[in-house]
């Protein structure tokens, strides 16, 4: 295997030259005629076990892996290989990134808009880039993040904290193009990791704190150009618009569309969730469901028209973002084959839809939460407390971000959940641009917290097993095939379980909480490789 | 989606710090901190600081995971330093640098200020010399004064500049009360019959991390422990008057109040 598989002699003949040794002779043989990664590559997801090309490994977001090296039996026995470290630092939130590896070169973001092409065998940097941020960020200077690249060809796709969207060079590093998506000043910012798809890639928007509106864009990817745009939170007259009142709050209804979703190529679907409406906590002024937001939409990727929606939490007051990855697969369900599209929600309820029509099949509470136990008939959650009968889970929700997973051959639907206790005072806001507008506070009853990964039968919604952590978390979660379970906590483990029993198997402490990320795993060199995100470092594990 | 946990409680200008701008100041990062002492920035100071801040260094600024910052002042730092700080944040840290308008972080260090500076009633009654062989017999043994004492209870050097004098009497009196989170009670029995008692100073899934009534720092695998649990009992004992009567409390809360800093 080529050591350095990024060379490529047309590009660099004098390095070659310089260099010239039988390794990178290899390498030059063996790469010259790479064009990293296509669209097929893309549509197969996980197939070559090299490679992981996108934010959930393929287009289903199982974040499940069919490697199959690392079992239960040998997994004990995993150990650090290397690590590398960003040298920046994310303050208060966690370095959220999944890398993607194509050809031995792990492609990864980091935190204030760093990347890096890294050595997969060794961790050493082939270059690094840093985007020259302004001083005056409004969101992106809150929540400084970003959770990964998309790749397409030579070309890696990244969003930035002053919502901008570039596309780099994956053999250098430079900028090739640079398009603003919407004004940094009056709230916006980009985190999540851009969905390449056929002849597209897409991205959302982050910033429902501040007075703004998300939307879905898609882009081409050589130039660069915007081929259409999808607002989370409708148009004055338009469907949807009834369920705010007529007033200009629609125009900065939130709304944010930050966490990568998910893409049937059959349907041409893309499956996105979408934000809190603003003000956070104060709802007096918005009243009415506040279409769309904290919903799951499915857009036409032609188009992107709306093709369904499925709203989680109408009219929400608790900042309960339904910005999660879709989760799709096809169940058996009463006896009749259904796509569907699986969502475990901050909200605390774990949902399974029919993925072609938004049918609820199922929605069922994940956690012990008492805002609703049933979602009606209407589809609707049955609210029993809404604050007035005790804590409710607190504005980072049940769960958040975090991928979970999902092993199709078991059922099962791997999470972190969050049980907490906490009371939501709203209070009017004031509105200036560029300010956040929560609109109230939020009291957390920080001795009641406590954290779990679990896993949940999908076709009954029951909790199989859990294991429990002294504090919640907001680590993602990868599986395997061989029956592993990987995921992180809040006091820094990295942690393997059985995923048919959820019995602990191995631990790694990081020394920094894992925050935001999930594993991801590629075999390189015949041996499996899990990569996890900590702190200001990423680190990788192999069997010795 | 919320921003970073020492940011994770958001909130807005509450109505008294509006209602104080509404005069014309002049607020600014410079000099001294317009809303000193005043109390409906205080009041307004209370709530941004449970919004913004409490996540880390807990609602009453004692400290969870961040700092304690009600000593700070006894420390000698200014309003107009604790100002830059959260301005600033700390490099290296989780701390960030706050966006909140001066106006917000003026009256959020108003109110940690109000909170912490207590300047010790001279009028109290007692005896200082009295109340400090009471605490040279009955409290060193856990609690450090001066660089000197044991290290199981929080440091009492500047414990009269830090709380007022109603707070210290219900400590010593029901110790159980309030107990500060990186003073709460964990007991264990090791696999080997050990029962151990003491202070937990951390824990994670797999681990603990304990300072015992012998003041050791012990750490323990879960896995290899009989049993362990936290109690909400403190390991202070409880002086109750007959234990410790109210006119020798007078005396150990007039001593206290006469305790600086070195």
């Amino acid at each position: 295997m080529p050591h350095i598989s990024l060379v490529r002699s047309v590009l660099i003949p004098g390095l070659v030259l310089t260099l010239a040794g039988p390794t990178w002779v290899a390498a030059q043989e063996n790469e010259t005629t790479s064009s990293g990664v296509t669209f097929d590559h893309l549509l197969a997801g996980l197939e070559e076990p090299t490679r992981w090309a996108t934010f959930s490994g393929d287009y289903s977001g199982r974040r499940h892996s069919p490697l199959s090296q690392i079992t239960p039996d040998n997994v004990d026995r995993l150990s650090a290989q290397w690590t590398f470290q960003t040298g920046t630092t994310t303050r208060g939130r966690g370095f959220e990134t999944t890398p993607l590896v194509v050809d031995g070169v792990l492609y990864v973001t980091g935190s204030n808009n760093f990347a890096w092409a890294l050595d997969a065998r060794t961790g050493r940097p082939f270059w690094q880039y840093r985007r020259d941020l302004p001083e005056d960020l409004t969101y992106g200077a809150s929540a400084p993040v970003n959770r990964g690249f998309g790749i397409l060809g030579d070309r890696l796709f990244m969003v930035t904290l002053d919502a901008h969207f570039l596309a780099l060079d994956r053999l250098t590093g430079s900028v090739l193009w640079d398009v603003e998506l919407a004004d940094y000043r009056q709230g916006y910012a980009a985190t999540l990791a851009p969905l390449v798809i056929d002849d597209k890639v897409i991205v959302g928007i982050s910033g429902g704190e501040y007075a703004t509106r998300g939307f879905i864009d898609a882009y081409h990817p050589e130039t660069g150009a915007r081929l259409w745009r999808f607002h989370s939170v409708p148009e004055s007259g338009e469907a949807g618009s009834e369920t705010w009142p007529d007033t200009d709050v629609i125009t900065r209804g939130g709304g944010g569309t930050w966490m990568t979703g998910t893409y049937d190529p059959e349907l041409d679907l893309l499956y996105w969730g979408t934000g809190n409406p603003n003000p956070d906590y104060y709802g007096d002024d918005r009243r009415g469901d506040n279409l769309y937001t904290d919903s799951l939409v499915a857009v036409d990727a032609a188009t992107g028209q709306l093709r369904w929606h499925y709203q989680f939490t109408p009219h929400d007051t608790h900042d309960w973002d339904s910005n999660h990855v879709p989760v799709q697969a096809d169940l058996m369900w009463n006896g009749e084959m259904r796509r569907v599209v699986m969502v475990a929600n901050r909200n605390g309820f774990f949902y399974v839809l029919d993925r072609v029509t938004g049918e609820l099949l199922q929605g069922t509470p994940f956690t012990d939460t008492t805002w609703a136990r049933e979602i009606g008939a209407d589809g609707r959650p049955v609210v029993l407390n809404d604050g007035s009968q005790g804590c409710l889970p607190d504005m980072w929700g049940g769960t958040n971000f975090m991928p979970p997973s999902f092993d199709p051959a078991a059922g099962l639907f791997f999470l972190t959940a969050r049980e907490t206790c906490a009371t939501f005072i709203p209070q009017v806001p004031e509105f200036v641009p560029g300010r956040s507008s929560p609109g109230g506070v939020v009291w957390i009853d920080q001795d009641q917290g406590y954290g779990a990964l679990r896993a949940i039968d999908v076709y009954t919604g029951e909790r199989r097993w859990e294991f429990r952590y002294p504090t919640p978390s907001m680590s993602g979660v990868l599986s395997t095939a061989s029956g592993l379970v990987f995921a992180g906590d809040h006091e820094g483990n990295f942690m393997a379980f059985e995923s048919e029993t959820g019995r602990n198997l191995w631990h790694y402490p990081t020394g920094s909480r894992i925050w935001g990320a999930a594993a991801m795993t590629h075999m390189l060199d015949g041996r499996q490789h899990v990569l996890i995100p900590s702190g200001t470092t990423l680190v990788a594990f192999a069997l010795p | 989606m919320r921003c970073p946990d020492a940011m994770r409680y958001a909130t807005t200008l509450v109505c008294a710090v509006a209602c104080v701008l509404a005069a014309p100041c002049l607020v600014t990062a410079q000099g001294t901190n317009p809303f000193d002492g005043d109390s409906g920035a205080i009041r307004a100071g209370r709530q941004l600081f449970g919004a913004r801040c409490a996540a880390c260094h807990g609602a009453d600024a004692k400290g969870i995971s961040g700092p304690d910052l009600t000593a700070l002042w006894s420390f000698g730092t200014s309003d107009e330093r604790v100002f830059r700080t959260v301005r600033q944040g700390v490099a290296g840290s989780i701390m960030p640098a706050s966006d909140a308008p001066d106006d917000e972080v003026w009256a959020m260090v108003a109110y940690v200020k109000s909170i912490s500076t207590v300047t010790p009633d001279p009028n109290l009654p007692g005896n200082a010399a009295h109340g400090r062989e009471i605490v040279r017999s009955q409290c060193v043994g856990c609690h450090q004064v001066h660089g000197e004492g044991g290290r199981l209870g929080p440091d009492l050097s500047l414990i009269g500049q830090t709380r007022s004098g109603a707070a210290l009497r219900e400590s010593i009196r029901n110790p159980s009360e309030a107990v500060a989170a990186r003073y709460r009670t964990i007991e264990l029995v090791t696999a080997t019959g050990e029962r151990v008692r003491g202070a937990s100073k951390g824990e994670d899934a797999f681990s603990l991390q304990v300072l015992d009534t012998n003041q050791r720092l012990q750490g323990y695998a879960k896995r290899d422990l009989e049993r362990w649990a936290r109690t909400d009992e403190s390991l202070m004992p409880v002086f109750s008057p007959r234990e410790l009567s109210d006119d020798y409390l007078d005396d150990v809360i007039k001593f206290l109040g006469t305790l600086r800093g070195q």
